[in-house]
């Protein structure tokens, strides 16, 4: 998209306009910018399109009030802003069966393992496994890698140097996280007794690698 | 008294001594611990090294390795700021980027142009991020660091305020928890803070020159070709991996070479493990 950005030469500025006149032009660029972007859209790629003295939150702020009584909004999320039909409609459009693959389709047991990494990150698979207290495949870590919502991290200090496993922006996008802190909060999690930072003792055998599982 | 306490830091900082990159990074790598821990994660010092050293050139360290590496580039960076650094910096710190924090480039400034003593800006930098931001403490540290260095014209900063966030300078009279930012004494606490960090970092500066002097004399005997990699990282870089290479340094050739220079006791062992060594000053 930079690229092409670069390419292309747009009059940013529309000088020949009276102010109003411009201001509506910005805000209708804007708005076709996050329209068009399947990925949150930050206000450098925003500044791209519109002039030097453009106000870009008053803009974003127009938008949001213009969208009041319609069944999607303009949500800041992952530092950028992005159209999102309201959660209360999560259940009839799900229901529809229109848009069934929100992010990904992530079975149950690949959804709890993404989430282990988020918290535990960065984290071998071998951990994971022993957080799980079976072995998770290698194709569950696979299938969400290809997905875009796991990278390698550092090599574990142990035997074999496995590699560790660290979410991407992605994942935060697609589960409308802005940064990792924002995962549901730890310390009440570490509380209530359901989580410990402390990864258990090696009293887990490894269990024998089958060759095909999931 | 800080002004004292800060003196001998100042002759370091101005003789630029060949080993001031390794002392640097050590300092940020306490710096980024006690960052590790406000952030509320577990990562110690060694988890944080490891993070580092053992991953692909330009791979993500994660969360983490994340935070280190924004102290990292503190001890190596200039202390001009500009609005894209400040951001870039709060990624790196897993802080959400808004916009009112983006004016900390402009109080940054003026702080730096107002007549008020470095410790004093920096602690009202902290104060400022905090009253902005609770969640964004971490980053108003980093700032106290690059302003202090700025106040006193370093080149380079040293990071020092950070290491001494959970130390017992901040508590307060009678137990009642921590002194936090724009409480009564805070600006006094930054003050000690600064003594403390200032003879910490004056110590380890100590023996690291010990260490980088030993290292000098050993050099010599060394007869590896391209030795002189793996020398220069040593006195830059906090830690080495043991198994480091380089065009002109294979990782065999590196192995030897540090199991040389421990037998010459020119380096330690870091990692405290039999394998994955990482060795430093």
């Amino acid at each position: 998209m930079a690229k092409r950005a670069r390419q292309i030469v747009i009059d940013k500025e529309l000088l020949h306009l009276t102010q109003e006149e411009r201001h509506r032009r910005w805000a209708a660029r804007v708005e076709a910018v996050i329209f068009a972007s399947s990925e949150p859209v930050t206000r450098k790629v925003l500044e791209r399109v519109v002039g030097e003295d453009c106000d870009i939150d008053a803009i974003i702020e127009e938008i949001r009030e213009a969208l009041g009584g319609r069944p999607y909004e303009l949500v800041e999320v992952a530092g950028g802003w992005q159209h999102r039909t309201r959660p209360e409609f999560a259940d009839v459009i799900h229901a529809s069966g229109a848009a069934n693959a929100p992010p990904a389709e992530l079975t149950d047991h690949q959804a709890l393992v993404l989430m282990t990494i988020g918290y535990f990150q960065p984290v071998t698979r071998a951990e994971i496994s022993k957080i799980f207290g079976r072995e998770v495949s290698r194709d569950t870590i696979a299938t969400l890698r290809q997905l875009g919502f796991l990278a390698s991290g550092p090599r574990s200090p142990t035997p074999g140097a496995p590699y560790t496993y660290i979410t991407t922006p992605a994942f935060l996008t697609a589960f409308g996280f802005d940064t990792l802190r924002d995962l549901p909060d730890t310390e009440m999690l570490e509380d209530a007794g359901l989580l410990s930072r402390t990864l258990p003792v090696d009293d887990f055998v490894e269990p024998e690698l089958e060759d095909d599982e999931d | 008294m800080a002004g004292g306490a800060l003196y001998p830091l100042d002759q370091i900082v101005r003789a630029e001594p060949d080993w001031a990159g390794a002392w640097r990074q050590r300092l940020a790598l306490k710096c980024a611990s006690a960052a590790v821990r406000l952030a509320g994660r577990s990562e110690d010092e060694a988890g944080l090294r490891d993070a580092w050293l053992l991953r692909k050139p330009g791979d993500d360290p994660g969360p983490a390795g994340q935070i280190l590496s924004a102290w990292k580039r503190l001890g190596s960076r200039s202390t001009a700021l500009d609005a894209e650094a400040l951001q870039v910096t709060a990624g790196m710190l897993g802080i959400k980027w808004d916009e009112p924090l983006a004016t900390l480039a402009q109080t940054f400034d003026d702080l730096g142009l107002s007549g008020s003593a470095a410790p004093f800006a920096a602690a009202a930098i902290i104060r400022e991020t905090h009253t902005i931001r609770p969640d964004a403490e971490a980053l108003g540290w980093w700032l106290a660091d690059l302003l202090l260095a700025q106040k006193l014209r370093w080149p380079v900063p040293v990071p020092l305020l950070m290491s001494q966030r959970f130390s017992s300078v901040f508590r307060a009279d009678g137990g009642r928890g921590r002194i936090r930012p724009g409480e009564e004494g805070f600006d006094r606490a930054i003050c000690l803070a600064l003594v403390h960090a200032a003879t910490e970092a004056g110590r380890l500066a100590a023996e690291i020159a010990r260490r980088a002097e030993r290292l000098t004399f050993v050099t010599p005997k060394l007869r590896a070709k391209g030795a002189e990699d793996g020398l220069r990282l040593l006195l830059t870089e906090d830690a080495v991996s043991g198994s480091l290479q380089t065009p002109n340094l294979s990782r065999f050739a590196s192995r030897r070479l540090f199991e040389r220079l421990q037998q010459l006791e020119a380096v330690r062992e870091l990692s405290g493990r039999p394998t994955f060594r990482i060795y430093g000053l």
